[in-house]
């Protein structure tokens, strides 16, 4: 068998390269996700007006932004798999951990793209500029890393449920409870700009739940993934 | 039968007791009503049984992913019905208490208050996602996993974030009753308080065992 040589990491690249293609069929995760993204987005700036909202009331209102979007779309990748009936293939030709993983970068990516439309949208609307991008940056990714890691296996749960509802969502919350106020956290120290040793604690506390998620996810695949 | 009879003894004694001792406190150093401390009798029980339910069906749903026996899942889930109501319970006695001594029914900032909530939606999302599944092994199988992630979370949000920041305890963590920020209990309120614990922990294991005994039966029923 050709597989047997072919290493982790690229069946992992293969699974995304194939959600990607399949995505780009139908485009119904991005089009959830950014169109989610934007309405709140312009809800949010609309209802402001002429506020201007401080450092803390920015941090926090764009990651409901960004948590809302993220909770639109990131669950579809494993929904489809359930709806198109591919699922069983899936599990006959690549391991769970393969998926999983697979699954979580193209979460990832999907995450990634909303980030780079949405931070923009955000500053040009609600007249915002972080006086330490890099800092930002680093805590909006950090942030994607988790809301991918933690999520997937959530996803996989809710793709297995026969009514799905607003199930990810109810799911999700006190799950990423803790990512949400540290990051929420370091974008607050971004908007206004301060030293390290103010965003050393919830940094910390970021890359401890990222890892701590994603090993969990990987240990509890299999539960949930075989049948 | 016995256990029913010790039981109401038991919680009938705390009941009066918590309500006709003198009050140990000062006026003039309580933060609120010298009375309102007697709530705590029954708050903290209430909170405790709260998260000792969480913790047996912990146990109960890594026991089910072990061996797949579907007792397990009813034990688990057993549990955290009745850690449902005595998380509403603790809820509402705790907010009732925060109003009289601290000014306000509700503070996001005072990390008790946050965890037990979080509790309440962690035990929602569970009864929900049990409600959306219609395979019981699948539906054993995800609701066993999923609070397994709930915990970590949890102990994520009740233990890490509280070191990291400060400002999120913002009450002093030991004053229950008093402004020096010191529990006075004295013997008496040592007594019932103890009492109080003991008794609503025989309570919890008294209905668990009741319902899981029904559970069991329905279980049985349904598959004979």
């Amino acid at each position: 068998m050709p597989e047997k040589s072919v290493g982790w990491a690229s069946k992992v690249l293969a699974v995304t390269a194939k959600d990607i293609t399949t995505e780009f069929r139908t485009r119904y995760a991005v089009n959830a996700v950014v169109m989610f993204a934007l309405v709140t987005l312009t809800a949010v700036s609309f209802a402001l007006g002429l506020l201007q909202p401080s450092s803390e009331i920015l941090a926090a209102l764009f990651w409901v932004i960004l948590f809302f979007a993220a909770m639109s779309g990131l669950a579809y990748s494993f929904i489809r798999e359930e709806q198109s009936g591919t699922g069983l293939i899936l599990r006959l030709s690549a391991s769970g951990s393969v998926v999983l993983f697979g699954k979580m970068f193209f979460n990832f990516l999907l995450l990634l793209a909303l980030t780079v439309l949405i931070v923009p949208l955000f500053m040009i609307f609600l007249k915002a500029s972080p006086q330490d991008w890099p800092l930002f940056i680093a805590g909006v990714v950090l942030g994607d890393i988790g809301l991918a890691g933690a999520t997937a296996i959530i996803a996989a749960i809710v793709s297995r449920a026969t009514i799905r509802g607003a199930l990810f969502t109810v799911l999700s919350f006190p799950v990423l409870l803790p990512l949400l106020v540290a990051s929420i956290e370091i974008s607050k120290v971004g908007f206004t700009g301060g030293n390290f040793s103010e965003i050393a604690a919830p940094m910390q506390l970021l890359v401890a739940y990222d890892v701590v998620m994603i090993v969990l996810s990987w240990l509890l695949f299999d539960f949930v993934w075989r049948r | 039968m016995w256990w029913k009879l010790i039981i109401f003894a038991g919680m009938s004694a705390v009941i009066i007791a918590a309500f006709v001792t003198p009050s140990p406190m000062n006026p003039e150093n309580s933060l609120g009503p010298v009375d309102i401390y007697r709530v705590f009798y029954f708050h903290v029980p209430q909170a405790w049984i709260a998260s000792l339910a969480f913790i047996v069906s912990m146990i109960y749903s890594i026991r089910y992913l072990r061996t797949r026996d579907i007792r397990y899942d009813i034990r688990a889930a057993t549990a955290n019905r009745l850690g449902l109501i005595f998380a509403i319970l603790a809820t509402v006695t705790g907010s009732i208490f925060a109003r009289m001594t601290w000014g306000e029914f509700w503070n996001w900032t005072e990390i008790r208050e946050v965890s037990i909530f979080v509790l309440l939606l962690i035990y929602g999302g569970y009864f929900a996602l049990r409600a959306a599944v219609a395979d019981p092994d699948t539906r054993a199988n995800l609701a066993a996993v999923m609070s397994i992630i709930f915990a970590v979370a949890a102990l994520f949000l009740i233990f890490v974030i509280p070191r990291v920041y400060g400002a999120f305890t913002q009450h002093p963590t030991d004053s229950i009753i008093d402004r020096g920020g010191q529990i006075t209990m004295g013997p008496t309120v040592r007594i019932i308080f103890f009492g109080s614990l003991a008794v609503f922990t025989a309570l919890f294991a008294w209905i668990y065992r009741l319902s899981v005994r029904v559970a069991d039966m329905k279980y049985r029923a349904e598959t004979e």
